[in-house]
């Protein structure tokens, strides 16, 4: 709009001038023809001396004759005067004229300028969005801005807390994995008044304390703030040599540049989001398959034993094994109620703790009850407690704990089985001590997850829940459970629980 | 009844499966010698030349897959028949490669073991993977068995 009606104006003056041959008027034309106007006068104003000067020299007698020479010079006068008020305002429209003509030029110049910065940046806000995955976004962005701005190294910092991280880096490998914090540096101070900084020349190392010391080529660099929705994303780097200075107008470029970019940025972090999201679900689907293919696996080896043993009792000919089949349908229904159980307990802890109240419980007679009934069962527990060992907890949890470990230390470990109870710095330790195989250290932390088992355990029966409802259980009460190191070999169940307040103890 | 009686071993290290499989299988009128481990079957087999091995695949020490190798690299070999937990097609087909005349998926029902040991006694080709039941071969007695 502006340059239509400039142009308009140009095309008027340029009438006015007397420039009608020129359909756009050229700055040189409009010189021309203010020299053409000067010399003019300056010729006129020449003759008119020179009249002047003649007229005064002649003779009285002949200048009468022609013209009374006081006419003459008030004539000669006149018309001189007359022309100089036209060249006068000749020239001043010229010099309109003139003005106008810069005017365009620099108008057309910043449009030319404008378009190209908006094409690029139409070409990298395109080439950003065909990448999906963060880094390939972070490259993208960096070596547009380094092309757009004819800048020979640069460098994306990202937020992370409180600091910058390096996160990714042209043509200066010094300041790969550099971390800042917000305030620090150049990046850090950029990233804290969110403002552009424009830096020509060597940085002064006092105005950014904390700088690291950059390669000495940098001559000439800007920092833009990288800000999506208000929120700092991080900050974008980009340096010059000697061969190059930025300017204000390049520090502008950068900034608009860097808004487009944090939107790209966002993007990328919004996919690789949803990206984790997608396989966390695919993850969990699959240990929803495993869940079922191991439970069912689990569940239907004792339901096949129980089918064949029923069968076979009642086939002629097996009196003499039947009580044998007896006890072993009775064994394995035992052992498929005890999975349900475990199954119903897991469930039961994924709802949360609910609103239980926690007695005070003599851990120490628990464990020697069980230790009873274990032996009823053919498994010999030695218990190492003192008289009353008094715990904030719930009996049937705590027997389940001390159950679940008891079997597994026999069905994965090997006796002798240690059961210790102790008081120690605040807390009560109950520990389950076998001298089986142990449990390599890498592998401690994975068993505690549902479903998941030792590889050399595949093959004997369980469902992967003992140690998950132990943990699940003991949690309840603010205990912890983890598996430790025996200095004799084998495995060392710990659990930590929580004793309970003075005024509870109950004898 | 014929005085023939086919012997089979049973390699298994569940106890229960184990005493299951025995008590059927000598109804079904096989005489039976058992292991509880891979070692034991090799020279249960070594000295009792079998006409049928049952076999589990997951046994302590020398598992069923060992086992399998050394009897199908025997020329005189006895048919085995796998019984395993161990169902994937490719453990199947392992199973075929290394020689196996059939393959029984645990858990099991009962009735399906006696039936594939008996038609694998009769001839070796590879069955029990397939579901569609064959007729019974005539003139074996299953004492106290339908067959399923």
């Amino acid at each position: 709009m502006t340059s239509t009606s400039t142009s308009d104006r140009i095309r008027r003056e340029a009438r006015v001038v007397g420039l009608r041959e020129f359909r756009t008027p050229s700055l040189e034309a409009v010189e021309r023809r203010r020299l053409q106007l000067w010399v003019l006068m300056a010729g006129l104003l020449l003759a008119v001396t020179a009249e002047v000067v003649l007229l005064s020299a002649l003779p009285e007698r002949l200048g009468a004759s022609l013209l009374r020479p006081s006419v003459l010079r008030t004539s000669i006068i006149l018309l001189s005067v007359a022309f100089t008020f036209y060249a006068i305002e000749k020239e001043l429209h010229l010099q309109r004229l003139a003005r106008l003509l810069t005017d365009e030029r620099v108008l057309t110049a910043a449009l030319t300028n404008r378009l190209r910065e908006v094409s690029l940046l139409l070409d990298a806000g395109k080439a950003m969005n065909s990448v999906l995955e963060l880094p390939g976004v972070l490259e993208v962005i960096l070596r547009s801005a380094t092309e757009l701005l004819e800048a020979n190294s640069g460098s994306i910092m990202l937020v992370d807390g409180d600091e910058l991280v390096a996160a990714s880096i042209l043509g200066n490998e010094a300041a790969r994995g550099e971390r800042l914090s917000i305030g620090e540096g150049i990046a850090g101070r950029v990233a804290a008044t969110r403002e552009p900084l424009l830096i020509d020349g060597q940085a002064d190392a006092g105005m950014f304390p904390g700088r690291p010391d950059r390669p000495p080529y940098v001559e000439s660099a800007m920092s833009v703030p990288l800000v999506h929705r208000d929120r700092l994303v991080g900050v974008l780097n980009v340096n010059a040599d000697r061969e190059r200075r930025f300017t204000e107008y390049d520090l502008r470029a950068l900034s608009l540049f860097a808004e487009q970019g944090a939107g790209s940025i966002a993007n990328a972090r919004l996919y690789e989001g949803e990206r984790a999201h997608v396989e966390e679900l695919m993850q969990l689907d699959r240990m929803k398959s495993d869940f079922i293919d191991l439970v069912s696996h689990e569940l239907r080896t004792p339901i096949s034993i129980v089918l064949a043993a029923a069968k076979t009792a009642q086939r002629p000919g097996t009196e003499a094994e039947l009580p044998e089949l007896i006890e072993m349908v009775e064994r394995h229904s035992l052992r498929l109620a005890g999975m349900v159980d475990q199954l119903l307990t897991a469930a039961k802890l994924d709802r949360g703790p609910g609103s239980r109240s926690f007695d005070s419980v003599d851990l120490a007679a628990l464990a020697r009850v069980a230790a009873s009934e274990w032996a009823v069962s053919g498994v010999t527990l030695q218990v190492e407690a003192n008289d009353a060992v008094y715990v904030c907890g719930d009996p049937d949890s705590l027997r389940r704990i001390l159950d679940n470990l008891v079997e597994n230390a026999t069905k994965y470990g090997a006796p002798p089985i240690r059961v210790r109870v102790a008081s120690e710095e605040g807390r009560v330790l109950m520990s389950v001590h076998d001298r089986g195989p142990g449990i390599p250290p890498d592998q401690r932390e994975r068993i505690f997850q549902r479903f998941s088992r030792l590889s050399d355990h595949i093959g004997k029966p369980g469902l992967g829940l003992g140690l998950p409802i132990v943990r699940g259980l003991a949690a309840a009460f603010g205990g912890t459970v983890w598996i430790g190191d025996a200095d004799e070999g084998g495995t060392v169940v710990c659990v930590a629980l929580p004793q309970p307040v003075a005024a509870e103890v109950r004898r | 009844m014929a005085a023939f009686r086919p012997r089979v071993v049973i390699v298994e290290d569940d106890p229960d499966i184990l005493l299951v499989l025995r008590i059927n299988l000598e109804l079904a009128g096989f005489d039976t010698s058992l292991a509880a481990d891979g070692a034991t079957g090799l020279r249960r087999i070594e000295t009792e030349r079998p006409d049928l091995v049952l076999l589990d695949l997951m046994l302590p020490g020398l598992d069923g897959w060992s086992v399998l190798a050394e009897l199908g690299s025997r020329q005189d070999g006895p048919p085995v028949v796998v019984c395993s937990a161990k169902h994937g097609a490719r453990d199947v087909e392992r199973a075929e490669r290394l020689g196996a005349a059939g393959f029984v998926t645990k858990p099991f029902q009962i009735d399906r073991v006696i039936e594939v040991a008996l038609e694998t006694v009769q001839h070796h080709p590879m069955r029990g993977t397939r579901s569609d039941t064959e007729e019974l071969p005539e003139g074996f007695p299953i004492a106290g068995i339908e067959p399923a």
